[in-house]
């Protein structure tokens, strides 16, 4: 094919010559492309394993009666249509109506952080954009929360929140905003107190990933902006803004993909059980899966998860083309 | 004349005085809005910090409700017995051995396996390189809660069908983190390999160094930064994760991240406990995050913003 796309290049080929047999054509490619493939091949496994492989199964075990007594040999395991789905996801059911809760609590507890996550990092990129002693460990600093590990953080965060020993009841307290301690970690509050938490945990990354953006854009056009008068207000809408829109774009998406996955946060302040007010997909399912023990209900319920993601991930993906597009 | 002129340098210098003034609380304010977010930030480590020097029955007692029996910032009685008797309820330093083999074994066989991918893409143009990149990138976007199930049924089933115990085994571990790390090494090792001009290969290949003999001799030293931040995001990667080890590890490899949460039981709460024991699983974590931050903040953000 090569060859007649530039005549004459290959005289030994012509035109009209029948292409190699397969098995030739890849033993070529494997003479020529055998070292890279054998540098690929451990990561491949790997991923395989870890990725794939459980991937399909998992999709599988959804269509599957899997249970603590099929699990050891699940492929053997009844296939029963779409019954695990009907269970999942019938809002009358006792999994369902939790499901399609845990779904919107999950959502709602992410529209609040990342919004909150990125008007503090904004805000904190731009107060570090002034230059003055001590920024650059200042900058160090505000990184504690995101590299302090998950389960250190919000375990600081529940004994914060504990009714009677806690800073946060003794603060209000103090200031007679309430005049019983409040139960923050049980009931309707929980998730806000979750939410606190993770915005604070959350916003150093918004700020390292702007800060970065904020460095990227170019000086004239600040310039420009203050030869024609333009206010700071106006600098910022119609220069800083419009010029981090390819990063805002970015970390948001990728901000609203991590929220699906969820877990941590209420895992180590709620427990294994959050309660339904603060249920989120990742803990439901886990719950269901190994404490019930209804292995063909949690995958059938973490594809819809997978689904939800995917279709943020189809916004991701164009948002990079366009990005691509624009820097062309 | 000379009076207007005085007057006019009098209004010229109550101006530019009050230009200075406003200049010092521009000042003023811009401080004190740089201090208002260090002290967000500190807020829970100073609190962490200050339970862990309380003693248990002091906490016990605390109360918001009576007055002059509130939490206190300041240990009324300062003790250092939570710090000495971290291990006695929860075997924490167990846990802690447990996490650093895990760790450190993903740190290895994630950079290793990271450095061979992530040469492959830099220097050949393989058929399939373009399929490979891709399912590198997609698996970063899928659900941990995904695969926790099917993964914990193909350990069983492993177990169930060959006699091989993958579950609560550090190879089992080691090899589950060292999956999660390999995408983001991947695509960040490949950038810093990128970097490495291929003239150096082929000066090695004309000197008759084989393939892997220039990977190691030639292009390793070069890519050592790389190849360090990996490493230590694959470390705390492995430290830090909760989904898995509270469904894989058990006895014999529970990590810090879930057995720091057993301090607190339907019982008894051992917050002081907790709190110094938080302080200790932190250390690893903060030391290697601090020497390295450079490296690793500079791929975190290329990563984030190149996509």
């Amino acid at each position: 094919m090569a060859a007649r796309a530039v005549p004459g290049a290959r005289p030994q080929q012509r035109p009209a010559a029948p292409r190699p047999p397969l098995m030739t054509r890849w033993r070529r490619t494997l003479k020529r492309y055998g070292t890279a493939y054998l540098f690929i091949l451990p990561a491949v496994l790997a991923m395989l394993l870890v990725h794939y492989i459980p991937m399909v199964n998992g999709i599988l075990v959804a269509f599957k009666d899997v249970n603590l007594f099929t699990v050891s040999s699940w492929t053997d395991a009844p296939w029963v249509g779409l019954d695990n789905f009907k269970e999942g996801f019938d809002p009358n059911g006792r999994i369902g109506a939790r499901f399609w809760r845990s779904l919107w609590n999950v959502t709602f507890f992410g529209a609040v952080t990342i919004a909150a996550g990125y008007v503090i990092g904004m805000a904190v990129a731009l107060l570090l954009q002034r230059p003055f002693p001590g920024r650059s460990f200042v900058r160090g600093l505000i990184l504690l929360p995101y590299i302090t590990p998950d389960s250190v953080a919000y375990s600081v965060w529940r004994f914060i929140f504990q009714a009677r020993i806690g800073l946060v009841n003794k603060w209000l307290m103090a200031l007679g905003i309430i005049d019983e301690p409040a139960i923050w970690l049980v009931g309707a509050n929980s998730i806000y107190a979750v939410m606190v938490a993770a915005i604070w945990k959350g916003w150093p990354f918004a700020a390292l990933i702007l800060q970065a953006g904020l460095q990227g854009i170019p000086q004239e056009v600040y310039e420009a902006s203050l030869i024609d008068g333009a206010s700071r207000w106006q600098r910022f809408r119609y220069v800083t803004l419009p010029m981090l829109a390819p990063v805002t774009r970015t970390l948001i998406i990728i901000s609203i993909l991590w929220n699906y996955n969820a877990f941590n946060q209420f895992y180590v302040m709620l427990g294994k059980d959050p309660g339904v007010a603060a249920d989120v997909p990742s803990t439901l399912i886990l719950r269901e899966t190994f404490t019930a023990f209804h292995f063909g209900v949690g995958s059938a319920m973490s594809l819809a998860v997978m689904a939800v993601m995917l279709i943020f991930t189809a916004f991701y993906v164009r948002a990079l083309r366009r990005q691509a597009m624009e820097e062309m | 004349m000379a009076q207007s002129m005085a007057k006019r340098t009098a209004a010229g210098s109550g101006m530019r005085r009050r230009a200075r003034w406003r200049k010092a609380a521009g000042t003023g304010l811009f401080y004190a809005a740089v201090a208002l977010v260090l002290v967000t930030v500190l807020i829970p480590y100073l609190w962490m910090v200050s339970g862990s020097f309380k003693s248990s029955v002091e906490l016990q007692a605390a109360d918001v409700t009576r007055p002059g029996m509130e939490p206190s910032w300041i240990p009324r009685q300062f003790t250092l017995d939570n710090y000495r008797n971290v291990n006695r309820t929860v075997p924490i330093m167990d846990y802690f051995v447990h996490s650093l083999i895990i760790s450190g074994g993903t740190m290895v066989c994630a950079t290793l396996l990271a450095f061979f991918a992530a040469y492959a893409l830099s220097r050949f143009r393989f058929p399939g390189r373009n399929v490979y990149i891709a399912a590198v990138l997609s698996t970063q976007m899928l659900p941990g809660i995904l695969f926790v199930i099917p993964y914990f049924i193909l350990f069983t089933w492993i177990n169930h069908r060959f006699g091989i115990q993958l579950r609560d085994t550090y190879p089992g571990m080691i090899l589950t983190y060292t999956s999660f790390a390999l995408p983001f090494s991947i695509v960040m090792l490949r950038s810093f390999l990128d970097a490495i001009p291929t003239e150096l290969d082929e000066q090695a290949a004309i000197d008759g160094a084989s393939r892997v003999r220039t990977l190691f001799s030639v292009i390793f030293p070069l890519a050592r930064p790389g190849l360090v931040s990996v490493g230590i995001y694959s470390f705390i990667m492995g430290w830090n994760e909760i989904l898995f080890a509270s469904v894989l590890t058990g006895r014999r490899t529970k990590t810090v991240a879930i057995g720091l949460l057993e301090y607190i039981t339907a019982h008894e709460a051992r917050w002081t406990m907790m709190m110094a024991a938080s302080i200790i699983v932190s250390i690893p974590v903060v030391v290697l995050f601090t020497l390295m931050q450079r490296y690793i903040v500079s791929g975190l953000v290329a990563g984030a913003t190149k996509g």
